[in-house]
């Protein structure tokens, strides 16, 4: 993570092998770059996976073309099972025989994807591969993302700018600015240490909550999410979607704040809380607000904090409607 | 803003170059004078003699007299055309570029065959000219010199042999250069041709029949007072001379050995 | 007579066509370095490169001359091997080779260039090495803007005359190109021939250009499926 020109792409490219570095580089105990020792392992030969941002999928081949690309050079008896398998995950096999072209962006991702790990590489690299995709995409694309982590078992090294993401996904974040590693270790503590530098100012980073979730017993659609030390919050309930272990998450734009209790509002998840803390933007803050157990963060302008004259300690209501949850699993 | 100087410039430069070619108004207009390339240094020379005697100027062309005779019927601004063959000169008479009455005919030339200095080739006859593979001559089919070369084969039967190797050139000048630079083995050029050549040696020299013969007349479209002094000057005495130093015949002097 | 003509045309075309052939492998590597160079190298490589295409045919032509007659660089060599170059077919594919190598490579070398370059480095990432990545991916891209260099380059020596004329000269039936012929007629008072043949050339610059524009009108569709 790190701000814009912090050197996150370099990074990612120059461990590729994409990009001259100087310096050493070891995964899984092999040395790819030493350059006391003269050693460079050329791209082609480190076995690392690379996801750019916007994709990159060759345009005169079909999406199938595309994830065989890296099976080309490595043909096996089990490259067949692996591009199954992949395919699968990715739940890519009705898109095999369309252009890049034909296809929307998180097909596309996915396509990327699957290329990229058709070749079981044994490390992945991905740069910011949710960024380029709308809010609704980049939650159905997340899914596959844990599922690649979790039933593959290939290691990342993803760059983001969403602590939603770094949160979910991550078992470290290193923060980088300016080319140097400004902080490294679990997530929560680099996110708490420094908001401001690990973040774009301007990109929301979502609320996320995990707990169990059930069917309301006389309602349809929607579900409650019992979250530990938390109030239930209610949530959509897709029919298709198992109850039990769930994670979802709000846009910090979808958090309303009010200095004034709620009365007679359409949202059904409204609690009373407490300012626990501001990040002040030029143009724009992002509040932390405890309500209802539960930590929130609401994207704001500057000018309402103004209005609204917030600041620690000050009590809030926030409301936040049942349909602004995503689930991401 | 700065486009204005450099505008100003390009103006100033336009005017001068238009100032230069206007000549003065009473300098003598030059004689222009289309002449066959075998002609060259001979001309030159001739055409100094004539300016510092007249004080007119000339200004001579050479090329492939073919060449020059279509430049004229194209309307050419010549004042004197001086043809390596009589054929082109009546074609322009016939079409009433060339004036009948100046017509002159008074020079003549042999054929020779050249070789690059460091050649051991020999040749005794036409015959012997199939031990080349290449042979460099103007343009058989329409320059003079060419021309006469290929009536001299043909009449010894050697043609059809001879025309595959055959490397045809622009003019009689370009043969000499071809032979010159070794991009042929052999050439047929004019025996003036390889008198002035440093580079190749003559090593056969035949006339022909008929003989090799010049002409010399003014273009009819040409309104020059000098044409007619110039064609005339070209038939006294000194400038005789110079074409017998050369190595052309004339009617009234053989060539010098 | 017009039987002449067809053979004019043909061999003309034979020429050509030998010429744009070989000069094409030579011509896809050079514009493939041309994109990919940075610094001096590439420099000299352009100028070098534009030369033909700024020189007067005849300097070109005159260049090749001293190159290839026998006292010269290549015309040595050559002679020892018992290949005749000068005043044959070979010159004329010399001559036309190199003034329109440049008609080729620039059209090449814009088409790479317009290839973004991380589509290669993620072939590389893939397994691919440097040449697997240009077969595969740079050249399946290019190949519309390669196409568009040959047949420019094809046209261009078609219609060589300058640089021809001075190391084949203008030999019936062995290097008489229709440019050369054309000229050849008008010299020697044929001009209704030479006008036949400017016909014939006239025909073959508009199916040039149409060939050309219509591969233009295809790249500019939105990139995807290729033909």
């Amino acid at each position: 993570m790190g701000p814009s020109g912090a050197g996150k792409t370099s990074l990612l490219e120059a461990i590729a092998g994409l990009r001259r570095a100087a310096g050493r580089l070891q995964v899984s105990g092999e040395r790819l770059l030493d350059s006391a020792a003269r050693i460079d392992v050329p791209p082609e030969k480190r076995r690392i996976g690379y996801v750019p941002q916007d994709s990159l999928l060759f345009p005169h081949l079909t999406a199938e073309d595309n994830v065989r690309f890296g099976l080309a050079k490595r043909g096996t008896s089990s490259s067949a099972a692996l591009f199954d398998e992949v395919v699968g995950i990715l739940e890519i096999r009705d898109l095999l025989a369309r252009y890049p072209a034909t296809l929307s962006g998180g097909e596309r991702q996915r396509v990327a994807l699957a290329r990229a790990l058709a070749t079981r590489p044994r490390l992945l690299l991905l740069d910011e591969p949710l960024a380029a995709l709308d809010v609704a995409l980049r939650g159905r694309i997340l899914p596959y993302l844990l599922r690649v982590r979790d039933d593959m078992r290939i290691p990342f090294l993803y760059v983001t700018h969403n602590a939603g993401e770094a949160l979910l996904l991550a078992r470290a974040v290193v923060l980088l600015q300016d080319g140097r590693v400004l902080a490294s270790g679990p997530p929560s503590d680099v996110l708490a240490a420094h908001p401001v530098e690990a973040v774009d100012p301007g990109a929301s980073f979502d609320n996320i909550f995990d707990g169990a979730l059930e069917k309301l017993p006389d309602e349809d659609g929607v579900g409650r999410l019992a979250t530990p030390g938390g109030t239930p919050l209610l949530v959509p309930l897709d029919p298709g979607f198992p109850a039990g272990r769930a994670v979802f998450s709000v846009a910090p734009e979808d958090v309303l704040l009010s200095v004034r209790p709620l009365n007679g509002i359409s949202a059904r998840n409204v609690f009373e809380g407490i300012v626990a803390g501001l990040d002040r933007f030029p143009n724009d803050a992002i509040v932390h607000v405890t309500a209802g157990g539960l930590a929130w963060r609401a994207h704001l302008t500057s000018g309402s904090v103004k209005e609204l004259a917030l600041a620690p300690g000050r009590r809030v209501w926030i409301a936040v409607k049942t349909q602004a949850f995503r689930r991401l699993r | 803003m700065r486009k204005i100087p450099v505008l100003a410039l390009c103006l100033v430069l336009a005017g001068l170059g238009a100032a230069a070619e206007a000549p003065a108004a009473d300098a003598p207009k030059p004689l222009l004078v289309f002449a066959a390339a075998s002609l060259t240094e001979s001309l030159q020379e001739i055409g100094k003699a004539y300016e510092a005697k007249t004080g007119t100027p000339v200004t001579f062309s050479f090329g492939a007299s073919s060449d020059l005779a279509r430049q004229i019927s194209a309307g050419a601004p010549a004042d004197v055309f001086f043809s390596a063959d009589t054929a082109k000169m009546d074609g322009l008479e016939k079409g009433g570029f060339v004036r009948k009455e100046a017509r002159r005919e008074f020079l003549s030339n042999q054929l020779a065959v050249v070789v690059p200095l460091s050649s051991t080739a020999k040749v005794a006859g036409p015959r012997d000219l199939l031990q080349f593979r290449k042979l460099a001559l103007a343009d058989p089919q329409g320059v003079p010199a060419g021309v006469y070369t290929r009536h001299w084969l043909e009449s010894a039967g050697l043609w059809k042999e001879i025309e595959p190797r055959v490397v045809p050139t622009l003019d009689v000048r370009a043969a000499l250069a071809a032979v010159e630079t070794e991009a042929a083995p052999a050439g047929v050029v004019y025996s003036t041709d390889a008198r002035v050549s440093r580079k190749v040696k003559a090593i056969f020299e035949t006339p022909t029949d008929p003989p090799i013969l010049y002409s010399a007349a003014i273009v009819a479209r040409s309104s020059h007072p000098a044409a007619k002094g110039f064609v005339e000057f070209l038939q006294t005495p000194e400038p005789i001379a110079v074409f017998g130093r050369a190595g052309f015949a004339s009617a009234a002097v053989p060539a010098a050995k | 007579m017009i039987r002449e003509d067809f053979s004019i045309l043909f061999l003309t075309l034979r020429v050509a066509a030998v010429s744009t052939i070989v000069i094409l492998p030579l011509g896809v590597a050079a514009g493939w370095a041309l994109s990919r160079g940075r610094g001096a190298g590439r420099q000299i490589g352009e100028t070098l490169l534009a030369l033909p295409l700024v020189l007067p045919p005849t300097a070109v032509g005159l260049l090749l001359l001293q190159f290839l007659r026998p006292r010269g660089v290549a015309g040595r060599l050559l002679d020892r091997a018992g290949i005749e170059v000068l005043f044959t077919w070979k010159a004329v594919a010399v001559a036309t080779a190199v003034m329109s190598f440049p008609l080729l490579v620039r059209p090449v070398r814009a088409a790479f260039s317009e290839v973004d370059p991380r589509l290669l480095g993620v072939a590389r990432s893939l397994g691919h090495g440097p040449f697997s990545v240009f077969r595969r991916v740079a050249l399946p891209l290019a190949w519309r803007g390669i196409l568009a260099g040959t047949v420019l380059a094809f046209s261009r020596a078609l219609g060589e005359f300058g640089a021809t004329i001075l190391v084949a000269g203008n030999i019936p039936g062995r290097t008489q190109t229709l440019a050369l012929a054309i000229f050849h007629r008008t010299q020697i008072g044929r001009d209704g021939e030479a006008l036949r043949l400017v016909g014939v050339v006239v025909v073959l610059a508009f199916l040039a250009i149409l060939a050309t524009e219509a591969l233009e009108r295809r790249r500019s569709r939105p990139g995807g499926a290729p033909a």
